[in-house]
Order: structure tokens, then C-alpha cells, then sequence
């Protein structure tokens, strides 16, 4: 029986996964993400796809939200931001999009900072209505789209959808997989390490007691600033990869609903761990499509009722996500935890 | 430890739920046998009519639905569905497609775009031939995969971006998109002004749905007004969900429009207008398709009178008796909601048409071989509903005349022959 964990060294202190069983499961993991493409249909694959893109979406709104603390709601305006800039650049310009990606990514960064800017002074609720203005003043621009030679929707080129010349159109679902499970992989072995570093401690600090912080040394504002910045810079990521995936975007996509989408995902997954908002984000996917597939198949069972599926989904939906809020809190991430806490110590947990 | 008694606690909602779902997934299947499939008995028992039809039998042809029977356009959504599902019901107990039956699969989405999409690869996974979508927002949206998948796709939206088969191979419409109906609108309102004995121009506005749908038909519409010397019409959006439009209203009411022409959907049209009724604003308004129906005279009583539509799909004609006597003899209730009911079941005959004549032609249900047949589809007679539908392989807008009506007493009833945009 283990008693305890001892380090010997820095090095393994600060090891990301320091014990053998996380390696197991990490390797694990990786090896189903290899092979479930292969078994996978299409369904399966639109929505991993889809759970990959709301996951590096949600992973950036944490590091705002989660390592921060500074609530904002503006998350889908900053997709819509990553989304248009490289959807205009593939359309207008032509530009492939491993070229047209990262530079939206740095556009949708510095918008975020720019938006960011009132951070300085307001916190909380009035920080958040503020990040309100954000996604309503970005959807306003893309609804009067006139003025960047915009119409209702815009489609990207397919032949923009390629890699250092490698298209990914074809079997657009399986090959997208790759690409956005891998800008995944690297959101999270990035953010992991962020907050190993000196900007990463920074904002927890930032979060845990600005003033404290403050006194400490803190730089405030250039550290929330650089906060919005990552995390735009990561919805922008999220937005352009949709952008090429989809082939068509609209501003539809990116409405306040979705910035409240995505801010669920990172409370149900749980605030402050980049595990909790991939688990927030498959949760938030996949519990839709497994209600409206229990709703198809009752539907041929009972068709009297089958008027009323659709409403029935939706509470389900919403009684699912108050029943967890109210059993754990903490989030997803928290009950994976007690769950493993829960057989370490079986029999004798006290 | 009262963390350890918490995780119980957690465990014990979980199962609970398991369980629920597991009573629930066991009452199933108990259920089935004394409650038979939706399908099936529509091409049991067979209704009385005067020919003794045959039931459909054999291997089911598969299309794909989705419809917004919760979100933002479920008032009209819910009659157009059912008009859909009632068709398949109708046909199969109708003999089907060449002895075979039609199974619709089909699935509420919200008017989501992202539950579009998850719902589209879906049933395209279940090997779907051809697809019936929705809204404008999500039809543009799988424009792309449709054509990748080679999908014949019929949908609720009109929109003028879709009639091109350069671009979008695989769509058609089945009505006069919404920039021909706009401008027929318009046409019929500077007639109107002429005759009201002016002879200045008249003053236009749009009062739309914040959506694609609503912005469709805008630049299409305002070209035609500035080409006849009208000025730029004011473009007011409504706020998804609003309870009041008085604000939207006051605007329109300080720009002096004479006429008001609403993309929009029922209940937002005839909340528009019972507000002008409190404010004082005497506009005449114009519905195009989603909003010219028996619900905007339902929603907005008296204050419908005189309101102005353009109705592609007339729920008057055979065609349309058709479609009415069956939903009563089935005790199908659409809310009275005849043209929407209409409107689905003859967009839906209009794609099996295609397929009837793909297999007619013995060719191999694909959709490369549906959307050949659907290109060769000339003067579709759809009972009177709309004008005769024709494709070509560069012209994928079946039709592209309509009737202008209006509100009398409660009752939508023709004022004009049959206008194109032309």
C-alpha cells in the first residue's frame, strides 16, 4: 500500500505526470485517439471532430476564466474573429490555410488583448457585461458584413483546406480529425506547461487575490492582458479550424449562445484544469446527440408521445446539468478524481 | 468523512438516473409489440378510397429530415413537418416509389446549425438518398457537404444563393426563392400606391428575422426599389425571442414607410401587428412565405385584416384537398395551420417525384442518378398548390410565379393572377 509520494528531486516535482499509472492512462489515451479513426464512421468522427474544436475552445476560455478569474462571455465573438480572418484570407487572398490559421490566431489574440483592455479596471459581473459588449459589437460587424465585403455566409475554397500542400478535402471528416486533434494535443501540452511558468503562476495568483498579487510583484494588467490574449488566441484557433472544417461559416455560429456554451463546458468540466474542459466539452456534445438518439428510437415506440420528444430532450438536457452542479460543483474533473480516490484506497477509504 | 458521504451521494443520483434510463429503455421494447412502428401501418391500413391502393412493401428508400420543431421557427416548422411525415404516410399506404416504401428519417434540430450538421452526417450514415432540410442558416451551411456527398436537398429556405446549380449542384427550390417573392411584393405595392392615386414614390421598410433568413432576400429586393426610383428601404431587424416590437416599430413609423414587408415567421409577424395597432401606425404590412399564413390571422385576430402575402404554396387546388382530407381522416392536428401543413407535404412530393422517376427510369436510387431525374422534371403538376414545377440542369428554381393575397375577414384570399419577378 502506497503511503505517500516522495520526490527527490525539482525535476520530478514538477513532473506533469509523475506516476506510473497516469503515464499508463495517458499512453492509453493517446492509442484509442489513434485508433478510433479507423473504426469510426462518419457520425463518430463529426462529433470528435466537434468535441476537438469546443475542447481548444474551452481549454482557452479556462485559462481566462478558470486560472485568472476573469469571467468573460465573449468567447463565440472570438471565434467569429479566428473564424472570418482566416476564412477572408483563404477566400480572398487564397491563402492555405496552415498559412492563414496561425495568422488569424495572432489577429483573434490581439483583438482579445484589445477587448481585454477594461479588465484593467472592472471585475466580476461588470467585467463580464463588458466581454458582453465584446461579442455583440463583433456579431454587429459581421451582421453589417457590407462593410468587409462580406454577405450572409461565406465559403471557403476547398482547395485552401490543405497542409504544406497536402489536401484535406476528400474524406473531410476523418482527415480533419488529425489536424484538429493534433492543434489539440498541443493546446494542451501548452497550457499544462503555461501554468509550470512564471506568466501561468502569475494569473493563479492573479485569480486567488489580485491585490495580494499586486504586492507580490504582479504586474496586473499586463498579466490580464496576456490572459485575453491566450485565450483569444486559442478561440481563434477553435474558429478557424471550424471555418476550414466546416467550408462555410455564418455568423449564426458564433452567437451568445455559444460563448454560453462554452463557458458551461468549462463549469461542468470543471473551472482551472485543462482536463476539465475537454471532459466539459465532450459532455456538452455528446449529451444532445445521446438524448436525440434515445428520442429517435422512442419515438418508433411511442408514437404518441413523439410530439413531445423534443421538449422532453431539452429538459433532460437541462436537468442533467443541474443535477451535476448541484452532486458535484467541482465538475467533472472533481468526480474522475473522487472516483479514482474512491478505488486507491478501497476497501479501507474512510 | 462528509466528502466520502457527498461521493455516495453523487453515485446514488447516478445510478438513479441509470436506472430511470434503464426502466425507461426496458419499457421499450415491451412496449412495441402492442403499439406498432409509426410506418407500418399507414401502408396496412389502407384508407378508403376509390381506387383500392396497394400497400408499399420491400426495402424502404430512405430520406433524411430535419425540422425546427423547438426553436426559433417551430410555429411554422411543427405544420411543415407534419405535412412531410403525413405525405410518406400517405404515399406508402399509396403504393410507395415503384412498390417501395419511403421511410422519412427525421429529427427536431433546434434551428441549430451545429445540431443540423451532427444530425445530417447522421442520417447520411444511414444511407439516405435524398434530404429535406430546413432553415436558411443550416441549408447554406451543409451546402458544401451536400455537394461532397452528392445529396438531392429540398428545404424550407428560398434563398436566391441556392438556385444556381454552378454553385450548388444539389439544391433545389421548390418555391419562388425569397428575392422573387420580395420583388413580386414590391411590385404589387407600387401597383397599389398607383392606384391609391399617387404619384410620388411610395416609402418602403423590412422588418426581419436577425438571421440569414431574414437578410436573404434584402439586396435583391433593394436593387429592384432603386432601379424603380424607390428609396433604400429601412432595414429593421427584430431581436430573436422579443415580446415587444413597439421600439423596431417606432422606427419604422419615424422613416414614413408606406409599406413594410416582413421576412419573418408567424408569431414575430402578428406580434408586429397588434403593436402598430397600439402605436398608431398605419402601414400596410407585406408577409413573405413564413409569415403569410392561417397562424398570423390566428395570432393577430382582427389586427390581420388587410395584410398583404405572397403565398407560394396555396392551400387551395386538388392537390391541397388531398393533403387536408388525409390529415382529417387521420386526426392529424396542425393548429389549423393549413398552407404550412400544404407547403411540406407538396415540397416533399416534389423530391419524390424525382425519385419516382429515377426509378421509373430504372436507374439505381443515388443521389447522382435522383438529381439527373429532378433536372429533367418538367411541368410537375402539384394540384393547383403552386405553379407546374420544371428543373433544368442550369436552372434549379422549380418555380417562379406566385399569387398575391390578402387577409379579408379573417380569410387569405387571392387579389392578384400569378406574378414573377421577371
Amino acid at each position: 500500500m502506497q503511503s505517500g509520494t516522495f520526490h527527490s528531486s525539482y525535476s520530478s516535482d514538477m513532473g506533469l505526470r509523475p506516476y506510473w499509472p497516469m503515464r499508463i492512462r495517458i499512453i492509453l489515451v493517446i492509442a484509442i485517439m489513434l485508433i478510433f479513426p479507423w473504426f469510426a464512421g462518419r457520425y463518430w468522427l463529426n462529433l470528435a471532430n466537434t468535441i476537438g474544436i469546443a475542447a481548444i475552445s474551452a481549454i482557452g476560455l479556462n485559462i481566462l476564466v478558470g486560472y485568472t478569474g476573469q469571467i468573460s462571455i465573449g468567447q463565440g465573438g472570438f471565434m467569429a474573429v479566428g473564424a472570418y480572418t482566416s476564412g477572408l484570407l483563404a477566400a480572398n487572398a487564397g491563402l492555405p490555410m496552415w498559412i492563414s490559421v496561425p495568422i488569424a490566431c495572432v489577429f483573434t489574440a490581439i483583438v482579445g488583448a484589445l477587448f481585454g483592455l477594461p479588465s484593467v479596471r472592472l471585475k466580476g459581473l461588470y467585467l463580464a457585461i463588458a466581454t458582453l459588449a465584446a461579442q455583440e459589437i463583433i456579431i454587429w460587424v459581421l451582421t453589417h458584413g457590407k462593410i468587409l465585403g462580406i454577405g450572409e455566409s461565406l465559403s471557403l475554397p476547398p482547395e485552401t483546406s490543405n497542409l504544406f500542400g497536402l489536401s484535406l478535402t476528400g474524406s473531410t471528416d476523418f482527415n480533419f480529425y488529425w489536424l484538429i486533434m493534433g492543434c489539440l494535443v498541443l493546446t494542451v501540452l501548452f497550457v499544462s506547461n503555461l501554468f509550470r511558468s512564471r506568466a501561468g503562476r502569475a494569473m493563479v495568483a492573479i485569480r486567488d487575490q489580485d491585490i495580494a498579487a499586486q504586492v507580490i510583484g504582479v504586474d496586473l494588467f499586463r498579466y490580464k492582458l496576456l490572459a485575453f490574449a491566450t485565450s483569444s488566441f486559442f478561440a481563434g484557433l477553435a474558429g478557424a479550424l471550424t471555418a476550414h472544417y466546416r467550408g462555410i461559416i455564418s455568423w449564426e455560429r458564433f452567437t451568445i449562445e455559444t460563448s454560453i456554451l462554452v463557458l458551461a463546458m468549462i463549469i461542468i468540466g470543471g473551472l482551472g484544469s485543462v482536463s476539465g474542459a475537454i471532459y466539459g466539452a465532450a459532455f456538452m456534445t455528446l449529451l444532445p446527440a445521446l438524448l436525440s438518439n434515445v428520442s429517435r428510437a422512442a419515438s418508433g415506440v411511442f408514437p404518441a408521445f413523439s410530439s413531445y420528444l423534443p421538449y422532453i430532450q431539452q429538459a433532460a438536457f437541462g436537468l442533467a446539468i443541474v443535477l451535476f452542479l448541484i452532486f458535484e460543483p467541482e465538475g467533472i474533473v472533481k468526480m474522475w478524481r473522487n472516483l479514482k480516490d474512491y478505488f486507491r484506497l478501497w476497501p479501507f477509504s474512510y | 468523512m462528509l466528502t466520502g458521504r457527498r461521493w455516495f451521494g453523487t453515485i446514488g443520483a447516478m445510478l438513479a438516473l441509470t436506472l430511470l434510463l434503464a426502466a425507461c429503455g426496458a419499457a421499450a421494447p415491451a412496449a412495441a409489440p402492442t403499439t406498432a412502428p409509426a410506418a407500418a401501418p399507414a401502408g396496412e391500413a389502407a384508407p378508403a378510397g376509390e381506387t383500392a391502393p396497394v400497400a408499399a412493401s420491400g426495402e424502404p428508400i430512405k430520406i433524411g429530415a430535419i425540422f425546427d420543431l423547438t426553436g426559433a421557427t417551430a410555429d411554422v416548422s411543427t405544420p411543415y413537418s407534419q405535412g412531410q411525415i403525413a405525405f410518406v404516410e400517405w404515399k406508402n399506404a399509396n403504393g410507395g416509389v415503384a412498390g417501395r416504401p419511403i421511410e422519412l428519417i427525421h429529427e427536431d434540430y433546434g434551428y441549430d446549425v451545429a445540431k443540423a450538421e451532427e444530425l445530417y452526417t447522421q442520417f447520411v450514415g444511414e444511407n439516405v438518398v435524398a434530404f429535406s432540410g430546413w432553415g436558411t442558416g443550416d441549408t447554406e451551411a451543409l451546402r458544401p457537404k451536400i455537394t461532397q456527398d452528392k445529396l438531392p436537398f429540398i428545404s424550407g429556405s428560398y434563398s436566391a444563393a441556392l438556385a444556381n446549380p454552378a454553385e450548388t449542384p444539389y439544391n433545389f427550390l421548390t418555391a419562388p426563392s425569397y428575392s422573387d417573392q420580395l420583388i413580386v411584393a414590391m411590385k404589387w405595392a407600387m401597383e397599389d400606391w398607383k392606384a391609391k392615386g399617387n404619384t410620388d414614390a411610395p416609402t418602403f421598410a423590412y422588418l426581419i428575422n436577425d438571421s440569414p433568413f431574414g437578410r436573404s432576400p434584402l439586396d435583391d429586393g433593394t436593387a429592384f426599389a432603386a432601379a424603380n426610383g424607390v428609396a433604400t428601404p429601412l432595414e429593421v431587424p427584430s431581436p430573436k425571442g422579443a415580446t415587444d416590437l413597439t421600439p423596431q416599430l417606432t422606427q419604422i413609423k419615424d422613416s414614413g414607410a408606406h409599406y413594410v414587408f416582413i421576412q419573418n415567421v408567424s408569431s414575430p409577424a402578428s406580434l408586429a401587428m397588434k403593436n402598430a395597432k397600439s402605436l398608431g401606425l398605419d402601414v400596410q404590412f407585406v408577409c413573405l412565405n413564413w409569415c403569410a399564413n392561417e397562424q398570423l390571422v390566428k395570432l393577430a385576430g382582427p389586427d390581420a385584416n388587410g395584410v398583404v402575402g405572397t403565398i407560394p404554396f396555396s392551400p387551395a387546388g386538388s392537390g391541397a384537398e388531398v393533403a387536408l382530407a388525409y390529415a382529417k381522416e387521420k386526426g392529424i392536428d396542425f393548429g389549423g395551420a393549413d398552407s404550412s401543413f400544404v407547403q411540406g407535404w407538396t415540397a416533399l412530393s416534389i423530391l419524390v417525384a424525382g425519385i419516382e422517376k429515377t426509378a421509373a427510369d430504372g436507374k439505381d436510387l443515388t443521389g447522382e442518378n435522383i438529381k439527373v431525374s429532378m433536372e429533367t422534371l418538367t411541368n410537375f403538376d402539384t394540384g393547383g398548390v403552386t405553379q407546374p414545377i420544371t428543373f433544368t440542369s442550369t436552372d434549379h428554381a422549380g418555380s417562379k410565379a406566385l399569387r398575391v393575397f390578402q387577409v379579408t375577414d379573417g380569410k387569405w384570399a387571392p387579389i392578384t393572377d400569378f406574378m414573377t419577378a421577371k
